[in-house]
Order: structure tokens, then sequence, then C-alpha cells
């Protein structure tokens, strides 16, 4: 069932529960999610508003697109249609924060970085470093259940987020945890709701617990010749008393992509810095350790011959951002680059990234891979080749070459590629968690699945 | 219990496998909380495939079941009401995999916390969530109630260390939520299902993360004169930049009835007592024990003791882990909170509960997670005296109103239960409770799994929880409805 609605009359019935300014016609010009422009774009200043409108939604059928900063709205399938672009910008203030009680209650539609100023200011900390922060809401980092190297030790939004206030696609405005660290009364819907892909329901406020932040950090590069190398010098860190805050993996072709983005006049031109001769070999281990000097020198020591480089201050904050943006940095010199997440048992990284390695060349592509060499979550790219790109139906090929060669109980998303290659092949993939019950959890709170309709694996 | 049901109970699980005589149902009718029912029949189920079976039965039949682990939950969670059926799932206590390179154990429900931690500590690894009974509660229970203990402050509770589960749903069917990997493609379910008290599914099988033993550790005991100046330090540890893996206070009350037990070490005059526990990288450790020592000094302790050795510091620790137990032999009955309130209230709280404990004329001995705000309180009274027992009650409600007035939670790790379920109004909205019953018929339709529990009787789910008697909501005083 359909409901034809006129956009004039849409926009009227928007404009009485937002007010007339808070109603547009988009975002901005040229805005689309995977091709398709949504009908019109509203900023509720209320979670009562975003209540009425998912009412409105709700009953007329109309397909709803939560937003915030939109920095990730091109992941997922091709919708359908979208009929109201959400955006919760306006919902951007923190209500509550005592840094003695080491917990924050912000509104969805902030953006993160702003949340960490005032963090920092009484030298705290949430520990995430997803891309694209100052842009980036806590609702949208929340929604696509994002993270950076920090993951490694700290866990991602899930571990951080101790209470959440949504709304139902049937518009009731909700709450589940609570402002404390630790509680257990009622189903843990901050779970449900992290990585959900704004398909379960409107995220408004969420409350985190928040950490000291570490007063001194150093990064100790450490490059091998071979990624059997790499692979067993994790092996041996595994086995010592360290205890980094970030391990990454890094491939030969990655760095090329950890530095500033330069302008590019043909984005899908692929001309490294420095033109090698010979294929790039070196594989890199990086650590980021944090103590006082004394732990510091422990690290030193331990690490001993394995580290190149060392960073610290402002080039060791580059650097890190750098592989942050690794993915961004890639999509902005190759549109058409194909970028993988994946969740690995430990051990399957390995694997991982050899089949990368493999499934590359078979399809005209150039690989690159950043992660966390301790928690399996790779990012992996696959640029195509300038000379000879590949064909749509070649993006759905290696995805699935690359799918098959992966371990049982891992899963690899896909994180950005050509929206004409989204009609071959499923975004998503497998998953070792039962879909039928992600999709009876989906139904029971949004029946006429209106939000985010066709997007997500739901 | 129908003798049908019970015939077909034997044939799935075998004739030793199920208890129906009222003398053997008697050791099924309680937990370590206050509530008591006695069920219909306890089955003892030994594979998923039994688990499965059993849950067919029941739909079919329409019988309640209540999964069961070790018993020692505080919230009434796996006590069965008449005529239900009890699963216990204490004889799936293998060991499944220990698979150090993933650092990951995969285990079956009934495996005891503690053997976990004991089979792994051989390979340098150990399963962090530590509830103090942990000596005797099952994984399966710890996942159900989502378990804390004292060094989840540094490493979280039980759903930050649990990757994949293996769930039989109601109506008999087996489903997989996530595995060894750290997470997965689509809704973390896992995530989702920890903490849910049996009432979504019966857990079969749990893949854990194991997490690498410290290179050092060490303990503080930090003594002080007032109650307060114990909370403050406790505010200033967080703050001064340090996360100890434990903080633990007892005040001075249960200080002395721990030492009458034990002679742990700790002074009998004290008002209140922090144990705070430091580990990591040993050069971590040593300078982090100056820092916090000083912080204690400056917040006004006494004295602070440092543990010499693993003695001192095994024997510092068996005055906290043994302090429930020595409630035990100065009182004939307890009743133990689970409050959490922000960590710059403890010391107004504190202040409460000791008013609260002078109105009725009960002893209340504070034990409790000071680093994470979780505040156990023990009201101590006679079981045989109803005016007492009706007081308990009430000063347990007056201790939970004032966490709520606070901006804190009716129970931290101890869950919900039987016990709680009627605070729950005073938490949640009718909305909110709402959305999490239809996340709950999700699972779990017909409210065959664990009926009754956790999320009160409101009006909008009656007609799912069938013929059974409503459960009971006494609105709490001081607390908005």
């Amino acid at each position: 069932m359909s409901t034809i609605t006129s956009p004039v009359s849409l926009d009227r019935d928007l404009a009485a529960i937002v007010g007339e300014k808070n109603v547009a016609r988009t975002v901005f010009e040229g805005f689309h999610i995977n091709g398709v422009v949504p009908s019109a774009a509203v900023f509720p200043g209320s979670p009562e508003e975003v209540g009425a409108l998912l009412r409105l939604a709700n009953e007329r059928d109309l397909v709803v697109a939560p937003a915030g900063g939109l920095s990730k709205q091109q992941i997922g399938c091709i919708p359908e249609r979208v009929d109201i672009l959400l955006s919760t910008t306006r919902l951007n203030k923190v209500e509550e924060y005592d840094p003695g009680d080491l917990t924050i209650a912000v509104q969805a539609g902030m953006p993160f970085a702003e949340m960490q100023r005032r963090l920092a200011e009484h030298q705290q900390w949430v520990p995430c470093d997803a891309a694209y922060l100052e842009r980036a809401t806590i609702g949208g980092l929340l929604a696509t259940g994002a993270a950076g190297p920090l993951k490694s030790t700290f866990g991602h939004m899930r571990d951080f987020c101790i209470g959440v206030q949504f709304v139902t696609a049937d518009g009731k405005v909700v709450k589940g945890g609570g402002r404390v660290v630790k509680n257990v009364a009622g189903y843990d819907l901050m779970k449900l709701l992290t990585g959900s892909y704004g398909s379960l329901a409107v995220i408004t406020r969420a409350n985190f617990k928040v950490f000291p932040r570490p007063r001194q950090t150093r990064t100790f590069i450490c490059s091998f010749h071979s990624f059997e190398e790499a692979i067993a010098f994790r092996t041996r860190l595994f086995q010592s008393p360290l205890t980094p805050m970030c391990m990454e993996i890094i491939s030969p072709g990655a760095p090329e992509y950890l530095r500033d983005a330069e302008p590019v006049n043909d984005p899908d031109d692929y001309a490294p810095e420095q033109p090698v001769s010979l294929p790039a070999v070196e594989w890199q281990i990086v650590l980021r350790a944090a103590g006082s000097d004394n732990v510091l020198a422990r690290y030193s020591r331990e690490l001993g011959s394995a580290v190149t480089r060392t960073l610290e201050g402002a080039a060791e904050e580059q650097f890190w951002g750098w592989i942050s943006h690794f993915e961004q940095n890639v999509v902005a010199r190759h549109r058409n680059a194909l970028v993988l997440y994946t969740h690995l048992a430990i051990q399957n990284v390995g694997p991982a990234l050899q089949a990368l390695q493999r499934a590359a060349p078979d399809y005209n592509m150039i690989p690159a891979a950043v992660g966390r060499a301790a928690t399996g979550n790779l990012v992996l790219a696959l640029m195509p080749l300038s000379v000879d790109p590949p064909s749509a139906m070649q993006y759905a090929n290696c995805v699935s070459a690359f799918r098959g060669m992966l371990p049982p109980g891992s899963s690899a998303e896909v994180a950005h590629c050509p929206t004409e290659a989204k009609l071959h092949f499923d975004v998503w993939g497998t998953t070792p968690t039962d879909v039928n019950m992600m999709r009876a959890v989906k139904r029971a709170i949004d029946p006429k699945n209106i939000l985010n309709r066709g997007r997500f694996i739901v | 219990m129908d003798s049908s049901i019970l015939r077909q109970l034997k044939k799935i699980a075998g004739k030793d496998a199920v208890l129906d005589r009222p003398e053997e149902l008697m050791l099924y009718e309680y937990d370590a909380g206050v509530d008591k029912h006695r069920p219909g029949a306890v089955v003892f189920a030994q594979n998923t495939q039994q688990v499965s079976q059993i849950m067919r039965l029941a739909s079919d039949k329409k019988i309640p079941v209540v999964p069961r682990g070790a018993g020692t939950g505080l919230s009434g969670g796996a006590i069965a009401r008449r005529e239900a059926i009890v699963l216990s799932l204490a004889r799936m206590n293998k060991i499944l995999e220990i698979d150090v390179p993933n650092q990951r154990a995969v285990v079956q429900p009934g495996v005891v916390n503690l053997e976990l931690s004991n089979a792994t500590a051989k390979y340098g690894y150990y399963y962090a969530p530590d509830p103090s009974s942990q000596k005797a509660c099952t994984i399966g229970g710890n996942v159900s109630e989502n378990s804390g203990g004292p060094h989840t402050l540094a490493l979280g509770v039980t759903v930050n260390h649990v990757t994949g589960l293996e769930i039989v749903l109601p109506n008999g069917k087996v489903v997989e939520f996530g595995g060894k990997a750290q997470d997965a493609t689509g809704l973390d379910m896992t995530g989702f299902f920890v903490g849910s008290e049996g009432t979504m599914g019966v857990v079969t099988r749990i893949t854990v993360k194991l997490t690498k033993l410290p290179e050092h550790v060490t303990t503080l005991l930090g003594i002080y004169n007032t109650v307060e100046d114990a909370a403050n330090t406790v505010v200033a540890i967080t703050q001064s930049g340090v996360t100890p893996a434990a903080l633990e206070m007892l005040d001075g009350w249960m200080v002395r009835c721990v030492e009458a037990n034990v002679h742990a070490g700790y002074p009998e005059d004290a008002a209140a007592v922090l144990l705070i526990e430091l580990e990591g990288m040993r050069e971590t450790v040593e300078e982090q024990a100056i820092a916090v020592s000083e912080v204690c000094l400056q917040q006004k302790a006494r004295e602070v003791r440092h543990a010499k050795d693993e003695k001192q510091r095994q024997l510092l620790w068996l005055g906290r882990k043994t302090a429930f137990g020595a409630v035990g032999r100065v009182s004939p009955s307890y009743y133990t909170q689970d409050g959490v309130i922000p960590r710059t209230k403890v010391p107004y709280t504190l202040a409460e509960i000791e008013r609260i404990s002078k109105h009725y004329g009960l002893i209340i001995g504070n034990v409790f997670h000071a680093g994470d705000g979780n505040l156990h309180p023990l009201i101590l009274f006679d079981a045989r005296d109803p005016v007492q027992t009706e007081n308990s009650r009430k000063a347990a409600k007056e201790i939970m109103a004032c966490c709520l007035k606070f901006g804190g939670s009716i129970t931290g790790e101890h869950g919900v239960g039987l016990e709680k379920m009627g605070l729950m109004t005073a938490m949640f909205t009718e909305d909110d409770l709402e959305v999490m019953v239809r996340l709950r018929n999700a699972f779990n339709p017909e409210s065959i799994l664990n009926p009754q529990k956790m999320i009160p009787d409101l009006h909008f789910c009656r007609e799912i929880t069938g013929p059974l008697p409503k459960a009971k909501f006494e609105p709490v005083a001081g607390v908005p409805v």
C-alpha cells in the first residue's frame, strides 16, 4: 500500500510539526543516498517533534532516513525511495555532564568532536577515533557502530553507551539504560541500537561513560619485509606483557593513503607519490602506548630493533588521524574504489589479508589494508586499475571471491563502491548471527518498515 | 505436575534427570535472594538437543519454563512458579574449547565462572568478570544476568566479554548469534541478549573473550576515620586519571563483622576502608600505587597499607569476598541491595542509608563497588519476626527511592527478576516498558520462558501472560510513577 502525497501537501504537514523554516527540499544541493534523492528534509528541534514526524510517516507509509552529519549515508543498499530525510542536527546540546561522575548525556545531533572538546576541558574523553568527527554526530556514530584504531583496547560505542533515548517508528519517545555506569535494569537497548544503521529507531540522546584521557602517548612503527614476519611479531606482542592502546597492521599499498589528501583533478587516477619500480612489500605493525616516561622506555626496550620510527606530539596525532581517515582518503582519490569492513577472529586477520592480496589482481584492482590487528576489524580498500578499470560485475565477483576465501564465522560488509555495482551483489554479505531473529526484532519495533527501508540487512 | 509431562521429560533427558518429589523440589524453590516458589518439576538437560526438545514440549503444552544455573542469583530470576518446569543447565558443564591464539573460550552454560579462569590460567589468560559468587555461579547464569563483580570497573561486565551465543528459542528452534569474531555484520543480537534474564531464550553455548593475566597486581588498603573521606577518595581517584582494576568500600560495621570472621587485617576502629587494586605492566602499577596513595592521604586517609606480597593481597581480598558470609554469622537473615548511583553521590547516599537504618532500627552494613557507584547495602533482620521482615522490605524500598532520586538505577548487576519488577515503573515509563515487551515477544511470544519476570504486568501485556496470576505491583513511597 502506498499513499500518493503531493510534495506540496507533505511540506505543509511537515511544517505544521517543525515550523516552516525547518523543512527543506534537501540538506544541500545535489545530496542523494546512492542516487536516490529524498523528497524532503526536516530538522526537528525536540524528541517530541521527532515523534510527531514519525507518527505522520508511519500513518502514510512514508520512508524515513534518519541523518546526522551525512558522513556515512552512502553505506548500505540502494533504497527504493526516501520520502523524508530526518536530520537530528538541531538536537545538539549537552544535557548533563559532571566530570566527577565520569558520565555525560548529550543529544544525538551534536557533532562528536564538540562533545570531545567539552570532555577535554576536564582531561576526559570518550575513546572513539572514527573518521570525520567534526561532522559525524553522536547519533550517527552510534547508529553505524563506527570505530577507529582505539577499538583495540577500548571497544567501540556499544561499550561506552550506558543509556539511550530514541523514537520508535510509531512515534513513541522511549529510553533504555540510564546515567550510571553499571545498570542491568531492563533490556540492553543500547546494544540493539548501536550498529542498527537507523533501521530500528531514531536516536535522540545518548549517555556515555567517559574515561580519563591518557596524559602521554608514543607511537612505535615497526616494519617487516614480509607479511609472515609481521604476523609473527603480532603473536609475540600478544605473549608479551605490553598493553598498547592501539595495534594496527598496515599493508604495503596503504601508506600511499596515509597522508593529507591532495586535491585531485581526476578522482580515478592512480598516481602514487613515489612511483615505484618494484611493488612495495613492506608490512607495518604500529603500536600506540600510553604511560609515563618509564613505561614508554619499557616499550622501546621490549620492542627493540623492530621499531623503525617513533612518533610523538603533533606528528603522532597527525599519523593517527590519517589511519582513522584511510578509507576517506582512498575514496577522495578514487571515487570508484571498493572498501570493505571485516569482522574476524584474531587468527583470521592473516588469511583475510592474504585473500585480499589474491582477489584484487584477478579483478583489475590494487589492494591496500589498514586495521585493528588485535581485534580483526580491518578496513580493506581495492583501487580500480586506471588503465583497465573493472566492470560493475567485476566488483560483484571480486567481493564474492574475497568473501569465499574468508574462514567460516567471518563477515565482510561493503562500505563503499560505485552505486551501479551495488545492483549486482549483497552489500552486507553473510553473518554468523541469525538473520531471521534480526528481522523479528525489526518487525517488533518498526512493523511497517518505514525506517531506512531496504538499506540495511533487516 | 501432570504425569504424562513428567514421562515425556524423562524420555527426553533420562530417568535420573527429572525431579518431581516434593522433598527434591524444595531444593529448587529458592535462589540467593528473598523470594520462594516451588516448581512443578526440575529437569536437567545434558545437551542442546534436549533443551530444544524440552522447549518444544513446553511450548506445545503451554507450560512455563524457567532456566536455572547454580541458583546463586539474588533477584529471583531462576525461581519458578507453581506448575512450571525448572530447566537446569548445571549438567551442561563442559569447557568445549580453549582457543588461546584467538583469545576465546567456548563453554556450555553450566561451567562455573571460576573454573574457566582456573583452566585458562596456565596459558596466561583468565575470564575477567568475577561476581562474588564466582566459585559457584555458572557462566550461563552470568550471561542471563549480565553479571558484574569487583574487577569490572576497568574491564567491564559480562556483556563486554561475550562474543557469541547459541540460543534455544521457546519454540525449540536453535539459533546462533555472533561467534569468535569481535563483532559481526548486522544487529548486535549477542549484546542485546546478554542480561535478558532468561526471558528471551535458553543459552546453550557461549563464546567468551579471554583476558591476558596482568604482569603485575598490587592491592592497597585505605583506612578512614569517616565514611565521607572514603567516599570523596573514590571520586578523587577516578578524577586523577587512574582507573583501578577494582575499587571497593566496606563501612566500619562491615569491617568489624569481617574481622570477626576471617582476620583479614582490617583495623576494627576504622569508619570505612577502601580496597584498591591496580593491575597492568609493572611500571604502570608501581607509579599508580604511589599516585593513588597520595590521593588517599590528601583525602584524609588515616593510613594507606600496601600489600607486601601475594599472601597479604589475598588476605585483604578474603575480607571482601567473604563479607556476605560473615554477615550470615551475625544475623539470621539479610537482604542484599544492588542500587547504583552516580559516583559523586556516594557520600549523600551513605548518609541517607544511615538515616534509614536508624529509622527502622535495623543494622545496614555497606560493602560495595565504590568505583562504579554500585552499592550493596545489607539489611540485617530476623525472618522469624514479621515486623522486622516487613521493615527490611520498607527500608530496601527507601534505599532504592534514594538511588533513583540521584538519577541512579535499581540494579547494577543482580538483575530485576522477581524482586525488583515492581520498581521498574519507577525507572521506566509505560512506553519504555511496552517497547521492551514488544522486543521480548519477538523471541518469546507466549511468555513460555520465565514468565512474569523483569517487566511488570501492565495493561498492555496482560493478554500474553496467559492464565497465570498477575504480578504484584507496589508503588514506592517517594518515587514518582
